[in-house]
């Protein structure tokens, strides 16, 4: 439960009594590796924070699984615009490997968002950088080659090569595996 | 044997593994994520496995407790099938708590070459253990002679009612045996 606390605090800080009030609404989640943590069409009931382990967001097209995100230690988890939406969810959200997460419901964070004004500063800076972040993706995804796509990524990610299968990061980066493969082997 | 006591033997076995799955269930994610050997299961994956494997027989009963019990004359003898005898004395744990034999799991009872597993599948399986409660309390004023089930095995292999739930819950006791090692 710490993580969540640390994790929150990297926003906002928060009183003991601010936590007491926010603790009993995580609780904790285990999936093992394969297992399907959203499914597609399903309404995501839970945003989490990754205590271990790694989770792709993907969905399936022309026969192949596109892999969209990766969330891994620390960063956040589940199919977030289903989460918000309250509608059925587009992508699924798969344990790549033996997944610990932290989960929160989506009223009991409604409630503390009306309750606690740090709680929703909290969650307004939290969307600001998923928003920022997709920014940052879209522009490389419409304006970088597959070289660059890889360096950035490398650059910014360098351990997510030891951590997921190398078709899942071929897929992200919007490439075939042999590119991925040949771009790998370049250096 | 006596149908009865087949029951009762039958669901105190099922009440004592639905005691431990409550107790398992509580205990934290990484205790129940580890594994002995990276290719080997986990506590989660042993419990999914288990709703994998005894599903089917839950599922079978039902349909043919739905279509076919209130309609037969209780008998107070069960004789097992020879087939279904013969499985359930391989799977069933000696006296002492040990194996007879290590067994292969087929394909679709491997968690992990199907949808893996988690802290979910334990309450699952508290799920299915009270069914198979419920069904073998229906199971007191009928015939478990006189209804088949197809069995895990195959479609070829239809066990009688009674086999149909001594094949799984023998199972369930041999895997409860694997989630305390794993947890030892």
């Amino acid at each position: 439960m710490d993580l969540v606390r640390r994790t929150i605090e990297r926003y906002v800080p928060l009183t003991d009594a601010e936590w007491s009030r926010i603790a009993p609404n995580w609780q904790e989640f285990a999936f093992t590796r394969g297992a399907r943590i959203c499914g597609i069409g399903q309404v995501e009931q839970r945003f989490y924070i990754v205590k271990s382990g790694v989770q792709r967001l993907s969905f399936p097209h022309d026969g192949n699984d596109l892999c969209i995100g990766f969330a891994y230690d620390g960063s956040w988890c589940g199919e977030f615009a289903s989460f918000l939406s309250r509608k059925p969810a587009r992508f699924e959200v798969t344990a790549v490997t033996d997944s610990a997460l932290l989960g929160i419901q989506y009223d009991d964070l409604q409630q503390l968002y009306r309750e606690m004004p740090i709680m929703e500063r909290w969650g307004r800076l939290l969307v600001e950088e998923l928003i920022l972040g997709r920014a940052v993706r879209e522009v490389e995804q419409l304006s970088l080659s597959a070289e660059e796509r890889y360096d950035r990524l490398m650059a910014r990610s360098p351990h997510l090569l030891q951590l997921v299968p190398q078709k899942d990061i071929a897929s992200y980066l919007r490439m075939t595996p042999e590119t991925f493969s040949r771009l790998r082997k370049r250096k | 044997m006596n149908a009865q006591d087949l029951i009762d033997e039958l669901q105190e076995t099922v009440l004592g593994q639905i005691a431990r799955a409550n107790k398992v269930a509580a205990m934290s994610p990484e205790r129940l994520m580890k594994r002995p050997a990276p290719q080997q299961w986990n506590v989660l994956e042993v419990f999914e496995h288990m709703n994998l494997s005894s599903g089917i027989y839950v599922r079978g009963l039902r349909k043919v407790f739905d279509a076919k019990a209130a309609a037969l004359k209780p008998n107070s003898i069960y004789r097992p099938g020879l087939l279904g005898d013969y499985f359930t004395t391989g799977m069933l744990p000696k006296d002492d708590g040990s194996i007879r034999n290590r067994m292969r799991t087929m394909r679709m009872f491997d968690p992990q070459r199907n949808q893996g597993a988690s802290l979910q599948s334990i309450s699952a399986f508290i799920g299915m253990c009270e069914e198979q409660l419920q069904l073998l309390e229906r199971a007191r004023s009928t015939d478990l002679n006189g209804m088949r089930v197809t069995s895990s095995l195959g479609p070829i292999i239809r066990f009688k009612a009674g086999d149909a739930f001594r094949f799984p819950i023998a199972h369930q006791a041999r895997h409860m045996l694997q989630v305390e090692r794993l947890l030892a």
